[in-house]
């Protein structure tokens, strides 16, 4: 629990990006899969709770990176997400930001002799 | 596999509106958390314990958290119509009145000033598209055709012989034998002093006395001028059905050939597909010339003035005769237009 309080932080930026790169890699994806699917690939280090991830997917679909059609299944809805085209550009883009991002992190984390190196 | 039951569906959905899910939200938190049930179950957790720890997680609190973020991440959006309009039926028509509102101004803006530089500079631009004619331009040509005006000249009346003014006579005839019986008191041979101022004679005229020479009197010319005009006016009388009718010169066929050349199909008639008859009134003047020329009924499209104009053309007709004499006589022709 204390982990995730803390990963939740660093998520809470990245987490756009996360999303966007996941339905890039998927046709489609509704919400469970998603929290599943960086469960798994994470080892559990990142956990996301619903709390954080469906706003965050509603934002996307407001500002028209995501598409949406819901499929009712087992008695309720569920609501499967895939990418538009600006969508996956704005993937593309956003994933480079955030490579470049943690590698310049990492530089800051680095010790200092080796990063003037 | 196992699948969450209905009910207990039903139970996790009343606990999430109880705890005042936005509704937006709702259907897919209770597809996560029916998910997230679903996997502990076939982990072989009962269901209370998987519900509580359901409550657990979405606690007032997260949920709370939840709205607010939800609401906050997409409030950018929001614009005052969806403040007024929340809870609202915005099907209602109101909404969308005022949601395009300012699409609307927009338009008619555009629309308006649009039409007003059309109408502004109308003038203008049609005065560049239609330049003014050069002093040196024809507009139209008009071609003139010589029309044959004959006026008809009053015939000269043949004048009535004015009886001359006769010399006082007196019966004066030579002396007859007869019976007794037979001898008329009144055919008495006249008394000399009878025949002092007249003239012997066949008969007893009461004329001038002592008139030697027959002339005219120069006063009575009036007389005989009124005489001409009473002719005349009887000589002149139209008539409608004479004798002998009046022909055009070389008969019927003639003057079919005649029409046939040179009467033309109007442009305007032909155009509008019209046909007919056109009924054309004019007198034949004892001089066989038409006068008075009009079309009685038409059927319009040019085709009346046509058919008067070509009458008009026929001059070569033989008058009508009554009781020999040549007489004005009206005459009713038809024309047909017809398109072949």
């Amino acid at each position: 629990m204390e982990n995730n309080t803390t990963s939740n932080e660093y998520v809470r930026g990245t987490l756009k990006t996360i999303v966007l790169n996941l339905l890039a890699e998927h046709d489609r994806m509704y919400g469970y899969e998603i929290t599943q699917e960086v469960k798994e690939r994470t080892g559990g280090a990142i956990a996301l709770t619903f709390g954080a991830l469906y706003p965050v997917l509603h934002k996307l679909e407001q500002e028209g990176m995501l598409l949406t059609e819901s499929v009712e299944v087992d008695g309720r809805l569920r609501k499967y997400y895939s990418l538009t085209s600006p969508g996956s550009e704005a993937a593309r883009n956003k994933t480079n930001d955030l490579e470049r991002f943690i590698d310049a992190v990492r530089l800051l984390l680095a010790p200092k002799n080796l990063a003037t190196e | 596999m196992k699948r969450l039951h209905e009910d207990r569906i039903d139970l996790i959905k009343s606990y999430l509106k109880s705890r005042k899910l936005s509704p937006e939200l709702l259907p897919e938190i209770l597809d996560h958390l029916a998910c997230e049930a679903e996997e502990r179950l076939w982990d072989g957790k009962p269901f209370e314990q998987i519900y509580s720890s359901i409550v657990e997680t979405a606690d007032n609190e997260v949920v709370l958290n939840l709205n607010a973020d939800h609401k906050n991440l997409l409030a950018m959006e929001k614009s005052l119509n969806d403040i007024v309009f929340e809870g609202r039926n915005k099907l209602y028509g109101a909404y969308d009145l005022r949601k395009s509102y300012g699409q609307t101004i927009q338009k008619s803006v555009l629309m308006g000033v649009a039409l007003f530089g059309m109408i502004v500079f109308f003038p203008n631009l049609y005065a560049r598209l239609v330049p003014d004619p050069k002093p040196g331009d024809i507009a139209y040509i008009v071609e003139a055709r010589p029309i044959d005006i004959t006026r008809e000249l009053p015939k000269p009346m043949p004048e009535k012989p004015e009886p001359a003014p006769e010399a006082k006579t007196l019966r004066s005839l030579p002396p007859v034998v007869m019976q007794d019986d037979e001898v008329a008191m009144e055919n008495l041979p006249p008394v000399l002093k009878e025949l002092e101022n007249a003239a012997p004679a066949a008969k007893t005229l009461e004329g001038i006395e002592d008139l030697e020479i027959i002339v005219p009197p120069a006063a009575e010319f009036g007389n005989a001028k009124t005489a001409a005009a009473d002719v005349k006016t009887r000589e002149e009388s139209i008539f409608l059905h004479v004798e002998q009718a009046p022909e055009y010169m070389g008969g019927v066929q003639a003057m079919a050939a005649f029409l046939q050349k040179n009467l033309k199909y109007p442009v305007a008639a032909a155009r509008a597909g019209i046909q007919g008859r056109v009924f054309v009134q004019f007198t034949v003047g004892s001089d066989g010339n038409i006068e008075d020329v009009t079309a009685l009924k038409g059927i319009g499209f040019g085709c009346d003035e046509e058919a008067v104009r070509v009458v008009k053309m026929m001059q070569n007709w033989m008058p009508g005769r009554q009781a020999g004499n040549p007489v004005r006589v009206k005459f009713t022709l038809p024309i047909a237009f017809q398109i072949n």
